[in-house]
């Protein structure tokens, strides 16, 4: 099997076997995932240690290392969300809906998973206020 | 032969370090749960069937850049629907392989619409996967999925 290369790559069975050129201009170019997906993830990590004190969570704690966000709620559950670089995905893991992989939509301007149409950061918002009994407003100004 | 270039693979992005689950006095957090590690050391069904097969179906996700593929391959008896054999093989983490591995015990003896129910959860759950290794399940899921739309698109023909 070919790494990440400049060939894309078709496979007969489930299609998910693929490697991005960097020509290919449906594809992300590298630089503009990285920025795209630092800035969300940045932004995030704000947004949820405002959160944290003001909300009462046994064992809330928000940490940031090796590009990986690390969102500990206690016993509600933890949420680790990453850049998956090759993909150029973000992948979120939430103890409410489990794993999810979001695509940057140039339309919607936001990362979306095609599966279900979420939206990371309003599936955070929504998951979050059923978890922590408190609404948070997680979308830039 | 698997365990070898899985062996190799270490270390990148999230994958916690390959070794099976330290026990007790070093320090180290308990890191793969029990079933994890059973799979590991005793992987069931790992093989190849061959592909061009009329009752063979093939499931091949993942990509190796991410760090993680699975190929699932299914025997199905064509009159009964019934899958009557599966292998597996799996580059990736312990848990890759864990969920690859469970997955093709759990798809034994069920006809095909029957494994499309099982969830990545279910699969997660038995094998007591932490939070940034649910989506070695989900990648599990959707191999037994492409086995079987792989085995039908061959009989759509």
């Amino acid at each position: 099997m070919d790494h990440l290369g400049t060939r894309k790559q078709e496979t007969k069975s489930s299609g998910l076997l693929a490697v991005y050129s960097e020509e290919d201009s449906s594809v992300l170019p590298e630089e503009k995932y990285h920025r795209l997906a630092n800035s969300t993830i940045h932004d995030l990590l704000e947004k949820l240690e405002e959160y944290g004190d003001s909300v009462e969570i046994d064992g809330f704690d928000v940490d940031y290392g090796n590009e990986v966000l690390t969102l500990k709620l206690g016993s509600l559950g933890t949420y680790v969300i990453n850049k998956q670089t090759p993909n150029r995905q973000i992948w979120m893991s939430s103890p409410v809906s489990g794993p999810a992989r979001f695509d940057w939509d140039q339309t919607a301007q936001a990362w979306i998973y095609r599966r279900t149409k979420g939206d990371l950061v309003k599936v955070l918002e929504t998951e979050l206020e059923q978890l922590c009994g408190k609404s948070i407003n997680l979308s830039s100004t | 032969m698997l365990r070898h270039v899985t062996n190799r693979i270490l270390g990148q992005g999230l994958r916690l370090p390959a070794t099976p689950a330290a026990v007790g006095g070093s320090g180290l957090p308990r890191m793969y749960h029990e079933r994890v590690v059973d799979h590991y050391n005793h992987p069931r069904n790992v093989g190849s069937f061959d592909k061009n097969d009329e009752d063979v179906g093939t499931g091949l996700v993942g990509a190796p850049a991410c760090g993680d593929v699975m190929k699932l391959q299914i025997k199905v008896d064509d009159e009964t629907g019934k899958i009557v054999d599966a292998c597996f093989k799996t580059f990736g983490c312990g848990s890759a392989i864990a969920s690859s591995s469970l997955a093709t015990e759990w798809v034994k003896g069920k006809k095909m619409e029957e494994v499309l129910t099982i969830k990545n959860t279910e699969i997660a759950k038995h094998l007591s996967l932490p939070p940034v290794k649910l989506h070695c399940s989900m990648l599990a899921e959707d191999a037994i999925k492409a086995a079987v739309k792989d085995y039908e698109d061959k009989h759509s023909k």
